[in-house]
C-alpha cells in the first residue's frame, strides 16, 4: 500500500517536472521580469541597468502616440463588440433547418484557418489604390463615388484594418456559438415546442442562458484580442501613416525591437497586462451578475 | 389544407432568405482570396489593361514559376517542417501527461500548479517576448530552429483543454483495474490512457500544425536570418522584395495560403472539435 503511495508519487513529480519547468523559465518567469524591467531603463543589451523608479510609467502617460494608439485598439474593440450579436444571429441561423448548412459552416471558419500574413497582403492588394479590387467593385455596384484611399487615409484606415480582422476572426466565434447552441438539451426544447414556444421564446427562455458562458467567453477573447492586435496592421501599414493605424501591442513591440527601450516597452506590457486582468474581473462580475439574475426569474416563473 | 399551403409557401421564403445571407457570406469569404488568384494568373500587362475582378483572356503560370522557384521557399518550408513537427511531438507527450495527472490526481501542489497555468493563460503573447527574449538569448537559442519550438512547448497551453476534454470521457475504473492488476502508472499511461486519446491527439496535432505555419511573430523575432525563414517569414521578404508588382506576390501568397487550407480540407472534423474544447471551461 505504501509502496503504490510511493510510486504514486514519483510518476506525478517525473510527469510534472518538465512542463512545469518550461512553464514556469519562459511563461511565469518574463511575466514577472516584466514588471521588474519596467522600473528600470535598460536598454536591451547593456549587462546592466539602473533603476529609475516610476519613471517610465510616467513617460508612458505622456506619450501621445501611444494614447492615439490604444484609441485605435478601441475601434478594434467596438467593431468586434457590435458584431457579436450579429454572428450569435448567424449561429442561429446555421443551426437552424437549412440546406447545405454543413457547407456554409466550413465557409464560415475558413478565415480563421487562413494564413494572417498571407491574407493581410490579398487584403492590401484588395484595398490598393491603383487600379484596386474594392474599388472596381464600387464602381461596378454605381458607388464609385465612394473611392477613398483605404489604407492611407487616418480617418478610415482603421476601420479598414478592423474589417480585414472581423473577416478573420468572425467565423470563430460563429462556430463557437453554434457548439454552444449544440449543446442546449434536446428534450427541453421538444418540451418547449409541445407546450407551444414560439421561435423567439425558445430563444429567450431556452437558448439564451445555455450560451451565456459562451458569451462571456467571447467577451473576453474580444478583449484579449483587441488588446493584443498585430500582426493585420503591422504587415498592411506598419502602424502608419504616421502612427494612425498603430496599436498598443505594435508600439510596444517597436519601442523595444526598434527603438531598444526595453524599460519603457515593459511598462507599456505591463499595461496590457493588467488591463486584460481588470477587464477579465470586472466582466466576471458583471456577466455572473446577469446569469444570477436569469436564474432568480426562472424561479419566479 | 389552404393554411397549410401558405405555411408551406412561408417557411419556402424564408428557406430563400436564408441561403441569400448563406450566399452572400459565402462570396465574402471568397472574394479576396479568389481575386489574388486572379492576379496570380495575370502578366504584368494584364495587371493593368484587365479589371481586378476579371481573369485575363490568357492565364500565365509564369508568377507560380517565380515562387517555387526562388530557393529560400524550400528552406522555409524545411524550416516550418522541422519545427513543426518537434514542437508537436513534444507537445503531444507533455500535454498529454500533464492533462492526465490534472484530471485524474489529488496532490498536494495542484492548486499552485493550477494557479501557474492560469498564470500562463493571462499573460499576453507578443509583449512577453521583451522578457523572453533575453532568456533565449542567453541560453543561445537565437537564431535557431530551437527558439521556436522551446516557445511554443513551453508557452502554448491549448492541448491541455483538449486533452481533459476527452480524459472526463474515459471512465476511471480502467485506470482502477489496470493498477490492481499490477500495472505501473506510467505503463498505465502509455498501455492504456494515450491510445484511448487517439481522437484528442489528432485533434491537437492538426490546431497545432496549422498555429505554428500561420505564426509570423516568433520566427519574425528570433530567426531573422536569410536561411532561417519560415513559410509565413518567407511570405514577408518576398513582398518586400516584389514592392508593386502584385501578380508576382500573389502567386506567393496562394502558395502560402495552400498548406493549411488543404489541412482544413482533409480534417476539419477535428479541427472544429478542437477550437470548441479550447473554449468550452468549467
Amino acid at each position: 500500500m505504501n509502496s503504490l503511495a510511493v510510486k504514486r508519487r514519483r510518476f506525478i513529480l517525473t510527469a510534472l517536472i518538465i512542463p512545469v519547468t518550461l512553464l514556469i523559465c519562459f511563461v511565469v518567469f518574463p511575466a514577472f521580469d516584466l514588471i521588474r524591467m519596467s522600473f528600470t531603463d535598460w536598454d536591451g543589451l547593456s549587462s546592466s541597468s539602473n533603476f529609475v523608479k516610476l519613471e517610465n510609467y510616467i513617460s508612458m502617460f505622456k506619450n501621445k502616440d501611444l494614447w492615439q494608439s490604444l484609441g485605435n485598439n478601441a475601434v478594434y474593440f467596438f467593431v468586434h463588440l457590435l458584431m457579436i450579436p450579429v454572428e450569435l444571429a448567424f449561429a442561429v441561423l446555421l443551426n437552424s433547418k437549412l440546406r447545405a448548412a454543413k457547407f456554409y459552416k466550413t465557409m464560415v471558419f475558413l478565415p480563421y484557418i487562413i494564413n494572417g500574413v498571407a491574407i493581410s497582403y490579398a487584403f492590401s492588394y484588395f484595398f490598393s489604390p491603383v487600379n484596386g479590387a474594392f474599388d472596381n467593385l464600387l464602381e461596378a455596384v454605381r458607388l464609385g463615388m465612394l473611392k477613398q484611399s483605404w489604407l492611407s487615409d487616418p480617418k478610415i484606415v482603421n476601420f479598414v484594418l478592423a474589417f480585414v480582422s472581423l473577416w478573420r476572426f468572425s467565423g470563430y466565434h460563429i462556430v463557437l456559438f453554434t457548439a454552444a447552441l449544440q449543446s442546449v438539451n434536446r428534450d427541453m426544447i421538444e418540451a418547449a415546442t409541445l407546450d407551444g414556444a414560439n421561435a423567439w421564446q425558445m430563444f429567450r427562455y431556452i437558448q439564451t442562458p445555455s450560451i451565456m458562458l459562451m458569451v462571456d467567453f467571447i467577451l473576453f477573447d474580444n478583449i484579449r484580442g483587441a488588446m493584443q492586435v498585430f500582426d493585420i496592421p503591422f504587415v498592411m501599414t506598419a502602424g502608419g501613416p504616421g502612427y494612425a493605424s498603430s496599436t498598443f501591442t505594435l508600439y510596444t513591440i517597436k519601442t523595444a525591437f526598434t527603438f531598444s527601450n526595453f524599460g519603457l516597452a515593459s511598462a507599456m506590457a505591463v499595461a496590457i497586462m493588467a488591463i486584460i486582468i481588470l477587464i477579465y474581473l470586472v466582466q466576471n462580475k458583471l456577466i455572473h451578475g446577469i446569469i444570477l439574475k436569469e436564474d432568480k426569474h426562472d424561479e419566479n416563473a | 389544407m389552404k393554411t397549410l399551403d401558405s405555411v408551406k409557401k412561408r417557411s419556402a421564403v424564408v428557406q430563400v432568405f436564408k441561403q441569400m445571407i448563406c450566399i452572400a457570406m459565402v462570396i465574402m469569404v471568397i472574394l479576396p482570396i479568389l481575386l489574388t488568384l486572379f492576379a496570380s494568373l495575370k502578366t504584368k500587362g494584364d495587371m493593368v489593361t484587365t479589371s481586378p475582378l476579371l481573369l485575363p483572356k490568357h492565364i500565365t503560370f509564369e508568377n507560380f514559376k517565380k515562387v517555387f522557384g526562388d530557393k529560400y521557399l524550400l528552406i522555409g518550408f524545411k524550416n516550418t517542417a522541422i519545427i513543426l513537427v518537434v514542437s508537436i511531438i513534444f507537445n503531444i507527450i507533455l500535454g498529454s501527461l500533464t492533462a492526465y495527472i490534472i484530471e485524474r490526481f489529488e496532490f498536494r501542489f495542484k492548486k499552485f500548479i493550477f494557479a501557474l497555468f492560469f498564470v500562463g493563460m493571462l499573460v499576453p503573447t507578443f509583449v512577453t517576448e521583451i522578457a523572453r527574449f533575453k532568456i533565449i538569448n542567453g541560453i543561445g537559442l537565437y537564431r535557431t530552429v530551437g527558439a521556436p519550438i522551446l516557445i511554443y512547448v513551453a508557452s502554448d497551453l491549448m492541448q491541455l483543454y483538449i486533452y481533459r476534454q476527452f480524459l472526463s470521457g474515459i471512465p476511471v475504473t480502467l485506470d482502477e483495474s489496470a493498477l490492481l492488476d499490477g500495472c505501473g502508472y506510467f505503463q498505465l499511461f502509455i498501455r492504456i490512457i494515450f491510445p484511448l486519446l487517439a481522437p484528442a491527439t489528432a485533434t491537437v496535432a492538426i490546431i497545432k500544425a496549422i498555429t505554428i505555419i500561420n505564426d509570423m511573430y516568433i520566427p519574425y523575432l528570433y530567426m531573422p536570418g536569410n536561411n532561417q525563414r519560415t513559410l509565413t517569414t518567407f511570405l514577408m521578404d518576398y513582398a518586400n522584395a516584389q514592392q508593386g508588382s502584385w501578380q508576382t506576390l500573389a502567386a506567393g501568397i496562394i502558395v502560402i495560403m495552400l498548406p493549411t487550407i488543404l489541412l482544413y480540407v482533409f480534417f476539419q472534423r477535428y479541427i472544429l472539435a478542437g477550437v470548441t474544447a479550447g473554449a468550452v471551461k468549467e
